[in-house]
């Protein structure tokens, strides 16, 4: 049973490649309109990079996740979720997992090209990439409860971001700070170590949470 | 008196329309002393001059925007774990004093913060986490009203708001962790107080009244949220009536 819920999750990402290819195109595009705004001034770009990778990674995550449960709740699976015998946070918890996998994953494996081209050195490149690794799913998690919010209104492409992007800041500024102590050239083990707790604490209770607020969302 | 009556919708209605006048003629009255005490009677700042005189409000103000968050998230508990009617609609209501209280805190910061620092606005932790409150308030006003079905909505929005709460220890810790312009609480330090007696007891008194104030307006807009839903019931019409 299990495995059978878990290859239906995988099968619906490989299904459309889409899925996997989309976001990667958007955070792309995002990136390189940055530097056409702020003009090419090349050492404000490097300075400001992180920053913009951070943020672009925001809107992906929120425009990813906005609409995460809309098919599931138009075709009634989550009603079966919910009154299945399976521990539907079991089913939450890998529908995470794997959304973050297919959709974020490919981006942070990408993130050194990016790193070429705005000239980022190596040792922030790192910090960039452990970040994003470590805070990513945190987004991933809470963009989606957001969704879990607005799945009874029909109307949510904007209210889910706007409920959703108050609780990224813990995560946004302990990355940052992570980012500019390496560029500072200080050691950044206590953010790093904040965010790996901030991931421990979500990833494990989330589907707790979007269990219960999926019950309220359904139940009416 | 017993609690599960003041929880009856109809109850509360009925008992209460004669406490929300005099509580607001005695917090309007407490309210103007306080403002008289604060801006006339209380000594001038030897640093800051008169400007520190909108520490009166500032302080209060900001204080309840944190404190009715936390009204708003218990009642909101309440409300979803025992599923008590008049919890759902004192979490929604205080939700929208709360963000005027946010803004009024975030106003006279920046009107102070003119004189003081030279400038409006800082992107310092507090005035970014207060900011950041204000967001979490109107997620929960809008998520509220974009429900058609009130009674899931009022559901919704406590969720929210219980899970918004992880934002008020940030706010608290967010001046120890970094170091910026903003002065440090003045009022907790109680073992050795940074501001005058003359000065913090107005302050204190200020803040009574804001919670004076809070309640009063409390009971009113439960009042009349508790219209909104019972609006098409017989007993309201019968009370309408009478």
């Amino acid at each position: 049973m299990n495995s059978i819920i878990f290859k239906k999750e995988i099968y619906t990402y490989f299904r459309s490649m889409n899925y996997i290819f989309l976001p990667l195109i958007f955070f792309f595009l995002v990136i390189s309109i940055f530097p056409l705004v702020i003009g090419p001034n090349k050492s404000l770009i490097t300075k400001i990079i992180p920053g913009i990778i951070w943020i672009t990674m925001i809107f992906t995550t929120l425009i990813n996740s906005v609409n995460f449960f809309k098919d599931d709740y138009n075709n009634g699976v989550i009603e079966m979720y919910l009154t299945s015998e399976k521990s539907i946070e079991y089913i939450l918890f890998l529908k995470i997992i794997i959304c973050w996998f297919f959709t974020i994953f490919p981006i942070i494996i990408f993130i050194p090209i990016v790193s070429i081209m705005f000239n980022i050195s190596l040792h922030i490149l790192t910090a960039i990439f452990l970040t994003l690794l470590l805070g990513s799913p945190i987004l991933v998690a809470i963009g989606i409860f957001g969704s879990a919010l607005t799945i009874g209104i029909s109307r949510n492409n904007i209210l889910g971001p706007i409920i959703t992007v108050p609780f990224y800041i813990p995560v946004l500024i302990f990355s940052a700070s992570a980012i500019e102590s390496v560029s500072n050239g200080l050691p950044n083990d206590l953010q790093i170590y904040v965010l790996l707790s901030i991931l421990l604490l979500v990833l494990p209770t989330m589907p707790y949470l979007l269990k219960y607020t999926l019950r309220i969302s359904i139940n009416n | 008196m017993n609690i599960s009556k003041i929880a009856n919708l109809k109850y509360f209605y009925k008992h209460t329309e004669n406490v929300t006048k005099t509580l607001s003629f005695i917090t309007f009255f407490l309210f103007i002393a306080g403002i008289f005490w604060g801006l006339y009677i209380a000594p001038k700042d030897y640093l800051q001059g008169d400007s520190y005189r909108i520490i009166y409000l500032h302080v209060p103000a900001a204080w309840m925007s944190l404190q009715v968050y936390i009204v708003m998230a218990v009642t909101g508990f309440i409300a979803l774990v025992w599923k008590i009617k008049i919890m759902e609609i004192i979490s929604i209501q205080s939700a929208s004093i709360g963000a005027y209280f946010t803004l009024i805190a975030l106003v006279t910061g920046m009107i102070w913060g003119k004189p003081t620092w030279g400038t409006y606005w800082v992107w310092d932790a507090r005035l970014t986490s207060e900011l950041i409150l204000l967001f979490l308030y109107i997620g929960v006003i809008v998520i509220y009203s974009s429900f058609s079905d009130k009674r899931q909505g009022a559901k919704i929005s406590a969720l929210l708001a219980i899970v918004g709460l992880i934002n008020i220890p940030i706010i608290h810790y967010s001046v120890e962790w970094w170091n910026t312009l903003h002065q440090g609480p003045t009022v907790t330090k109680f073992e050795k107080p940074s501001a005058h007696i003359t000065m913090l007891a107005p302050l204190l008194y200020m803040l009574l009244v804001f919670n004076l104030y809070f309640v009063t307006v409390l009971i009113k807009r439960v009042r009349l949220g508790i219209f909104q839903r019972e609006k098409n019931t017989k007993w309201m019409e019968n009370y309408l009536n009478d």
